[in-house]
């Protein structure tokens, strides 16, 4: 359990993830229409948005990366999803703070484990005690 | 209890699960015709790019049949199968401020997704 500073810590870090027009936004009952339109439209579709800064850097994918690609392409083998599901799930259903904020990767594997949730694969619970029990093994770390 | 790791899943025919199983519909469109990208919602989930829509351009290529992407991504493997076209714009219809005149971006769309150009 995390100490109620940490806690802090976690609702603060939560508020942070506010998508970023620059305004917070909490539930408003009036959305100019234009800013309407650009929450419904979909996520992946950034051709022509303005690019944030990015440093380019020659990587080798990591050993997360090349097991979550491989994980989710044995899913799509396997007929539990196909590419398509994937890039809606990982692309667009994640919504914007996670688009945005997680590594490409982190998003297939976020999508992966929602979708076998929500397909009835395993049980929200069971993925709960399954890193719980990872967590415990590494440590809680 | 089930868990993950006894979950049977249901072993795949002979046709990959994903493969369209409707009908084929014919193609509308030839090389050459010049198609106008409709200006659908994008609700949920949707391919063709905001950039594009309203645009017209000339269609370059018949590619193949398939599921529409809307379909796809809910797995519905039954829908109608479409022709997909690639269609080339002028990069000055898509960014006004585009300085080169001849340039042009070549982008693929599922037929449903177009319709004769009147400009």
């Amino acid at each position: 359990m995390p100490s109620r500073s940490e806690l802090r810590q976690l609702y603060d870090a939560g508020a942070q993830l506010t998508p970023a027009i620059h305004q917070p936004q909490d539930w408003p009952y009036e959305v100019p229409h234009t800013l309407y339109e650009a929450y419904m439209w979909p996520l992946h579709d950034v051709g022509g948005h303005a690019a944030a800064p990015a440093l380019f850097e020659e990587k080798e994918e990591e050993e997360w990366e090349d097991k979550t690609y491989v994980t989710c392409e044995v899913l799509g083998w396997k007929g539990v999803w196909n590419a398509e599901e994937r890039r809606r799930r990982a692309d667009n259903d994640v919504g914007v703070s996670i688009y945005y904020g997680f590594p490409y990767y982190g998003r297939w594997i976020w999508s992966a484990a929602r979708m076998l949730v929500d397909k009835n694969h395993i049980s929200l619970n069971e993925l709960h005690e399954k890193i719980a029990e990872v967590k415990a093994r590494y440590g809680n770390r | 209890m089930e868990t993950a790791e006894t979950k049977t899943v249901e072993t795949p025919g002979t046709k990959a699960p994903w493969e369209g199983t409707g009908v084929t519909l014919p193609a509308r469109f030839k090389i050459g015709d010049r198609v106008r990208v409709r200006e659908l919602p994008a609700i949920f989930y949707s391919r063709t790019q905001m950039y594009v829509r309203g645009v017209s351009g000339t269609v370059v290529r018949l590619n193949y049949p398939d599921l529409t992407p809307e379909d796809e991504a809910w797995n519905r493997y039954n829908a109608p199968q479409e022709q997909y076209y690639i269609v080339r714009f002028c990069q000055k219809d898509l960014w006004e401020e585009y300085p080169f005149q001849n340039d042009t971006l070549q982008s693929e769309y599922p037929e449903s997704a177009l319709e004769p150009a009147t400009d």
